[in-house]
C-alpha cells in the first residue's frame, strides 16, 4: 500500500518528486481520523445544501413540468368532448383553480390530497378526513383543497396575499364558479379539521351554503400550522365558445 | 511546500480516492466530476424524495392524525 502511494506520487506529481520527504511522509492514525471526521462534516454540509436546492428549485421544476403535461390533458379532453357533462370524470383533473391575488398561473385540481397527488404541482380536493363537497354537484357543502406552500410547484406560495373580497374563480368544462373570499385564518394546528366542514364555523358561518377553503402549510418554508382561506359562492357562469374570462379574470 | 501540488500529502477519504484514481491530473479531474454528478443524481433522484416525506417541511393538509 505504502509502495503504490510512493510510485503513485512519482509518476503524477513531478516537481514533488524533487521534494520527497514533504510528499511521502504518511500521517499518523489520529491525524486520518480526524481528516476524514472533517471531510464528512464537509460533506454533511453539502448534502444539506443539496437538499435545499432540492426542496426549493428541484422539486418545482419536476412539479412544473408534470402540472402542465397534465393540465394540457385536461383542456385537450374539453376541446374534444370528451369527459363527461359537468365534468365529472375525476381522474386527470376535474377543472382550473384561478386566484388573481396569488399572481400565479391556473392551478389545475385533482381528487385527493395525498403527497403522490400534490407534488405534481396540482391543488388537490380532500376526499379524508372530510370529503370535499364538488361545486359542479350542485348541493351545498364546502369545496375544500390544499396545496403546496414551498416546492413541488409551490401553488399556494402567495396565499397570505389574498385579501377579503378578493375573488376565486374555479373554471371547469362549461362553466366558472366566482367564489369571494370572506374568511381568513392565517394560523391554525394542522389537527384542526373542522376548517374543511361542510358549514365552516370558525368563519363565521351558521347556516350551509356553498363555500370554498383553500388549505396550506404556514410559515413558509415549514409545515408548524396552517393557513385557511374561505370564500363563498357568488355566482355561476356558462363558459361560452370562446372560454371568454368572468370578469374579475380580466 | 509551494513546490508540492495542493492534492499531494493530503490524507482523508477524498485525499484517498485521488491517489487511487488513474490517469493525469485532467483525466483524474474528470473522473472526479463525473463522480460527483453520479452522487448528486442519485440524491435527487432516489435519496431526497425518499427523506422528504420523513421530514417536518411539507405537510400541508390538515387531518387528524
Amino acid at each position: 500500500m505504502a509502495a503504490t502511494t510512493d510510485t503513485d506520487h512519482e509518476e503524477h506529481t513531478g516537481a514533488a518528486a524533487s521534494r520527497p520527504s514533504a510528499a511521502r511522509r504518511r500521517p499518523g492514525p489520529i491525524a486520518m481520523a480526524v481528516s476524514v471526521f472533517g471531510e464528512l462534516l464537509i460533506t454533511a454540509g453539502l448534502v444539506l445544501g443539496l437538499f435545499v436546492a432540492y426542496s426549493l428549485w428541484w422539486t418545482n421544476v419536476v412539479a412544473d413540468r408534470a402540472a402542465g403535461k397534465q393540465a394540457d390533458q385536461v383542456r385537450d379532453d374539453w376541446a374534444h368532448g370528451r369527459g363527461g357533462p359537468g365534468a365529472l370524470d375525476t381522474k386527470n383533473g376535474i377543472g382550473f383553480l384561478h386566484v388573481p391575488a396569488m399572481r400565479n398561473d391556473e392551478v389545475l385540481v385533482e381528487k385527493g390530497t395525498s403527497n403522490k397527488i400534490l407534488n405534481d404541482g396540482v391543488a388537490g380536493y380532500y376526499t379524508d378526513p372530510v370529503k370535499s363537497a364538488l361545486p359542479m354537484s350542485g348541493k351545498a357543502g364546502n369545496f375544500s383543497l390544499a396545496a403546496h406552500r414551498d416546492g413541488h410547484g409551490a401553488a399556494f406560495h402567495n396565499i397570505d396575499k389574498i385579501e377579503k373580497g378578493d375573488p376565486i374563480v374555479f373554471e371547469t368544462k362549461d362553466k366558472w364558479y366566482v367564489y369571494k373570499v370572506y374568511g381568513i385564518l392565517p394560523e391554525t394546528s394542522k389537527y384542526n379539521v373542522k376548517v374543511l366542514s361542510a358549514v365552516p364555523k370558525e368563519s363565521g358561518k351558521k347556516k350551509p351554503g356553498h363555500y370554498i377553503t383553500l388549505t396550506t402549510c404556514t410559515p413558509v418554508y415549514t409545515s408548524t400550522y396552517r393557513y385557511i382561506v374561505w370564500g363563498e359562492l357568488e355566482r355561476v357562469e356558462k363558459v361560452d365558445a370562446d372560454r371568454t374570462p368572468p370578469e374579475e379574470l380580466r | 511546500m509551494g513546490l508540492v501540488p495542493w492534492y499531494d500529502g493530503r490524507d482523508g477519504m477524498y485525499g484517498w480516492i485521488w491517489r487511487h484514481l488513474p490517469g493525469s491530473t485532467w483525466v483524474r479531474a474528470l473522473i472526479s466530476l463525473a463522480l460527483v454528478v453520479a452522487v448528486v443524481y442519485v440524491l435527487f433522484q432516489y435519496v431526497f424524495p425518499w427523506a422528504e416525506p420523513l421530514l417536518p417541511f411539507n405537510d400541508v393538509t390538515v387531518d387528524n392524525q
